[in-house]
């Protein structure tokens, strides 16, 4: 556009239209994780390939309502990162092209789609990231459990992002769902054996979750009441996932629900000893990042080969160089040193599919339910 | 009517602007009503005004729009009235220093007044160890809300109330306050009934803006709106999260009749107390108000609200150069390396030339404009002049949306043996023309188009025809007069035209958010993300940048417009 205004100014006012084919020798992503590794990650693609990689970053639910809006033209080739949830419900619209990636193998099985829809390319856990200067003078101890939100001494205190536009928000409330299903299937507490990832679960009251495994409309709706109580302590919702963290480093409020990798970022950003990572003892949620190519992609070739090289171990090892502290999900990829080791923090069983298939009437009733409501 | 059809270019040109305006203003507006219309937004109609929580957002819109309206219009006139009728000390800095906030990139002023005023704020906070302004836990009155955002949209936009009426103040003719004080007029009985009365066109004109701004207002409330909804931010997350276009079609209409109720009562208003005051006749110098106790409380005021601005764009411009201010204030650079060498670059030229694009064309059709609406009859001049300015009475995120619905395919017309023709390429979203950058230059130019208009008609319904009409009876053409007489007397119109238009555009978001395609960068847009991830360090270089690349761009502009050239010598030099 830069480069020939001239040119640019005759085309504009004499109105001509000469459409400019697709060519392979471009690419266009869309980037849902943090500005600078998008940058970072189509720096290195073009480098390697010559593909002139342009992005746009924009959060997960964001991301999703581009897709759909575009769904008939599609401005973008591939979408890369943020939580599965929006790929799965992209999916489940006929948004995403399925490709079989060679280098897809190398990624355990729970990390990707059956049907090759999406894969993924990073883990994180949803963790507390809290003020700790803050805390200490509303006389509280960092939360270590999702009630501990609701606490009124944190009344204004608390910062999330708006599940419609953030993925991470998204996964605060499908963990919520899920925490609310467990309680109504198991009041007497959680079975003791967890069954493994796939294996059949124990069945319980069968209030909380229905025949199929996913959760019930009541755990939904008790999900709802917890956001709505939260309501009256979240002093904003903001847009991006990350942004509550940054809110609770400038000491604008005591405790943000992010991704735990974006708290320990923070820290590595100049607000080392003033953010504390914490995690919800009863069970927090996670995201696996996914990837997708999307359905009339207008530049399928340089997305296939942008999809296998993105799954390469050399691919994931970028992210930790711009302090994206996720973890990588190619086993041969380097951890990064200071990335949050998932083997300590209780996860809840997430239900992935069902989180996406219900994404959309979540988001619409969260948004005219909960987010308009002004604080007590 | 016979005239216009004998003069060619001026028919041309008058077709053309209807084209124009047609299509950049009406056919979007169009759209987006006719999307709400339908059945499902008929329902939501019918939701959204009878919820109590709706209802309550539509209140705090309201609420906002008028107590900004009212403030920055007053901030605006106390300038304007200290620089041309008041004794004060600096008054060419503080003039400058009123003129900064036109360029306010959005976000920045709101994230420096979180960072000197929020809750951890280094004064609110650092100074006088409170998180509160008053009040603490549940009742905490604090920078988040309808305060915040009052201090914060007034701040931004008074520049443009001061603007208006300091070129109002400076054309008024100072022997009607003469004659008054001759006839034992006081001071206040002169300022009552001969100085407010006839600048009452543009005490209305800037309430009118400052209240569409307000209530239009995206980046103050997504960050500074608390729990404070409005509706501009609905209808942000309605498209950015949902894509729900009907939701959002639906929030728009409710948003515009605001806008249009306010515009029209001030419509009705102007056309009843329209006062010409310049006559082409030697005039002489205003009075300046000398009285100790009126002079000291205006000057405080204004020296007041100056302090504030060079606090907050202070706090931006050291905010760039150090890691994390108030956190970590070591010294660095890398906030620019990251916006110069990293995707700013991009971003910072195709804003930059777009706005340069806009900026000409804005400034000239609204002095056009202006020309044909008072100067000249054809039938349709007041739908002209009401359609040219529903581009800023219409809240941005609204063009935003009937962009999307009406450009994002191509207008095609079929013609049989020849097949298809296309009218308009496909102008938004994927693969647009030339990159969605002909709709944001298009955006851009209807954003700015109306202050020129405004401040064009102001000011030329204060001059008195009898100048062009001498003009033309020497035997000048309407070109020829237009360019040599009404251009030249209205150039402080147009100047304030041009300097709105460039900074408007370099800094606007709310009607490009929707609009940014991965082919064109756009500054606001990346300051957005920059703010919401956290980064103020990068934001803040971004704007840095931003206010440097204006500053430049007004400095051409004072020099190549701003310099006297003769008709407007004779006028001020008559004294």
């Amino acid at each position: 556009m830069k480069k020939s205004f001239v040119f640019t100014l005759l085309v504009l006012f004499a109105l001509v239209l000469s459409p400019v084919a697709a060519q392979e020798d471009t690419l266009t992503v869309l980037c849902t994780p943090q500005e600078d590794w998008c940058v970072a990650m189509t720096q290195a693609f073009q480098e390697q390939t010559g593909i002139q990689t342009s992005y746009v970053r924009l959060s997960s639910g964001e991301a999703l309502a581009r897709v759909r809006a575009g769904a008939s033209n599609p401005e973008f080739s591939v979408w890369w990162g943020g939580p599965a949830d929006a790929f799965i419900a992209a999916n489940e619209e006929g948004l995403l092209e399925p490709y079989e990636s060679p280098n897809a193998e190398q990624i355990r099985p729970e990390y990707r789609s059956e049907d090759n829809s999406w894969t993924g390319i990073y883990v994180g856990a949803l963790g507390f990231c809290s003020n700790v200067e803050l805390l200490d003078e509303l006389g509280l101890e960092p939360p270590t459990s999702w009630q501990d939100l609701l606490d009124p001494a944190l009344a204004g205190n608390v910062a999330i992002a708006h599940p419609a536009t953030s993925g991470t928000a998204f996964t605060a409330f499908w963990t919520q769902v899920t925490l609310q299903a467990d309680m109504l299937e198991y009041p007497e507490g959680m079975p003791e054996e967890t069954p493994e990832a796939g294996a059949d679960r124990v069945i319980g009251t069968g209030e909380g979750y229905n025949e199929d495994g996913t959760p019930t409309q009541a755990a939904i709706d008790n999900a709802f009441a917890y956001f709505a109580e939260l309501n009256n302590n979240v002093l904003q919702y903001t847009r991006s996932g990350a942004a509550p963290g940054r809110m609770a480093g400038g000491g604008e409020v005591a405790v943000a629900v992010v991704f735990s990798h974006d708290c320990v970022r923070l820290q590595m950003e100049g607000f080392e000893g003033v953010v504390t990572t914490t995690f919800p003892e009863e069970g927090t949620g996670y995201e696996i990042g996914g990837m997708a190519i999307l359905a009339n992609a207008p530049e399928p070739e340089a997305a296939r080969m942008w999809y296998d090289w993105a799954l390469t171990a050399e691919a994931q090892a970028i992210g930790q160089t711009v302090l994206s502290l996720q973890l990588p999900t190619n086993p041969e990829a380097p951890i990064p040193e200071l990335a949050v080791n998932l083997d300590e923090v209780n996860l809840v069983d997430y239900n992935f599919q069902a989180a996406g298939e219900n994404r959309q009437a979540i988001v619409e009733r969260f948004d005219a339910e909960i987010a308009p409501e002004p604080a007590e | 009517m016979r005239r216009i059809v004998q003069d060619p270019v001026l028919a041309t040109a008058l077709i053309l602007v209807v084209l124009f305006i047609f299509l950049a203003i009406i056919l979007p507006l169009i759209y987006t009503i006719r999307e709400s219309a339908s059945a499902e937004g008929l329902a939501l109609f019918q939701r959204y005004l009878t919820e109590s929580v709706y209802q309550r957002i539509i209140l705090n819109t309201l609420a906002m729009g008028v107590m900004v309206a009212t403030l920055g219009t007053l901030l605006g006139f106390i300038f304007a009235y200290v620089q041309v009728k008041v004794k004060a000390p600096f008054k060419r800095l503080l003039h400058f220093i009123a003129l900064v906030p036109i360029i306010s990139p959005p976000f920045a002023l709101a994230s420096a007044l979180i960072l000197l005023f929020g809750r951890n704020g280094m004064i609110l906070r650092g100074i006088f160890g409170t998180r509160c302004f008053w009040g603490e836990g549940r009742s905490c009155n604090d920078i988040y809300g309808l305060d915040g955002l009052t201090i914060v949209l007034s701040l931004s936009l008074f520049t443009v109330a001061y603007l208006n009426l300091k070129g109002m103040m400076q054309a008024l003719d100072p022997a009607l306050e003469e004659a008054a004080t001759d006839m034992g007029a006081n001071k206040w009985h002169i300022f009552r009934t001969v100085t407010v009365p006839m600048l009452i066109p543009g005490i209305a004109g800037s309430f009118l803006l400052l209240f569409v701004e307000a209530i239009a207002d995206l980046g103050n409330p997504l960050i500074l709106g608390g729990d404070y909804e409005v509706l501009a931010t609905r209808i942000y997350v309605s498209i950015i999260g949902l894509y729900d276009t009907k939701a959002a079609a639906v929030l728009s209409v409710i948003l515009l009749l605001p806008s249009l109720t306010v515009y029209l009562v001030q419509r009705y208003w102007i056309s009843r107390t329209s006062v010409i005051s310049i006559t082409g006749k030697p005039a002489g110098t205003p009075q300046q108000i000398t009285h100790p106790f009126v002079r000291w409380s205006l000057v405080a005021i204004v020296l007041a609200v100056c302090f504030l601005i060079v606090l907050i764009y202070g706090t931006i411009f050291v905010g760039a150069f150090v890691r994390v201010i108030g956190v970590n204030n070591d010294f660095t650079l890398q906030n620019f390396d990251f916006v110069i060498n990293g995707i700013g670059s991009e971003a910072m030229t195709d804003t930059t030339t777009l706005s340069a694009f806009a900026t000409p064309i804005a400034g000239l059709l609204g002095m056009l404009i202006a020309f044909l609406v008072i100067r000249k009859t054809f039938p349709g001049r007041a739908a002209l002049d009401f359609a040219t300015m529903l581009g800023i009475a219409v809240p941005g995120t609204i063009f935003g949306i009937g962009y999307i619905l009406a450009f994002n395919n191509p207008i095609e017309l079929t013609l049989p043996g020849i097949g298809n023709i296309t009218l308009l390429p496909k102008l938004t979203g994927g693969r647009a023309f030339l990159g969605g950058a002909l709709a944001i230059v298009v955006v851009y130019i209807v954003r700015s188009v109306p202050a020129a208009l405004r401040s064009g008609t102001a000011l030329l319904s204060q001059i008195d025809p009898a100048i062009e009409d001498a003009s033309i009876s020497l035997g000048a053409d309407n070109a020829y007069t237009f360019r040599k007489i009404t251009l030249p007397l209205i150039r402080p119109a147009f100047l304030s035209g041009l300097i709105y238009a460039f900074a408007r555009s370099m800094t606007t978001i709310s009607a490009i958010v929707f609009l940014t395609t991965p082919q064109t960068k756009i500054m606001t847009a990346q300051i957005l993300n920059e703010v919401e991830n956290g980064r103020f360090g990068n934001a803040f270089a971004y704007c840095v940048i931003l206010i440097g690349i204006v500053l430049v761009a007004i400095a051409i502009l004072y020099l190549t417009v701003g310099s006297s050239s003769g008709a407007e010598r004779t006028l001020e030099g008559g004294a």
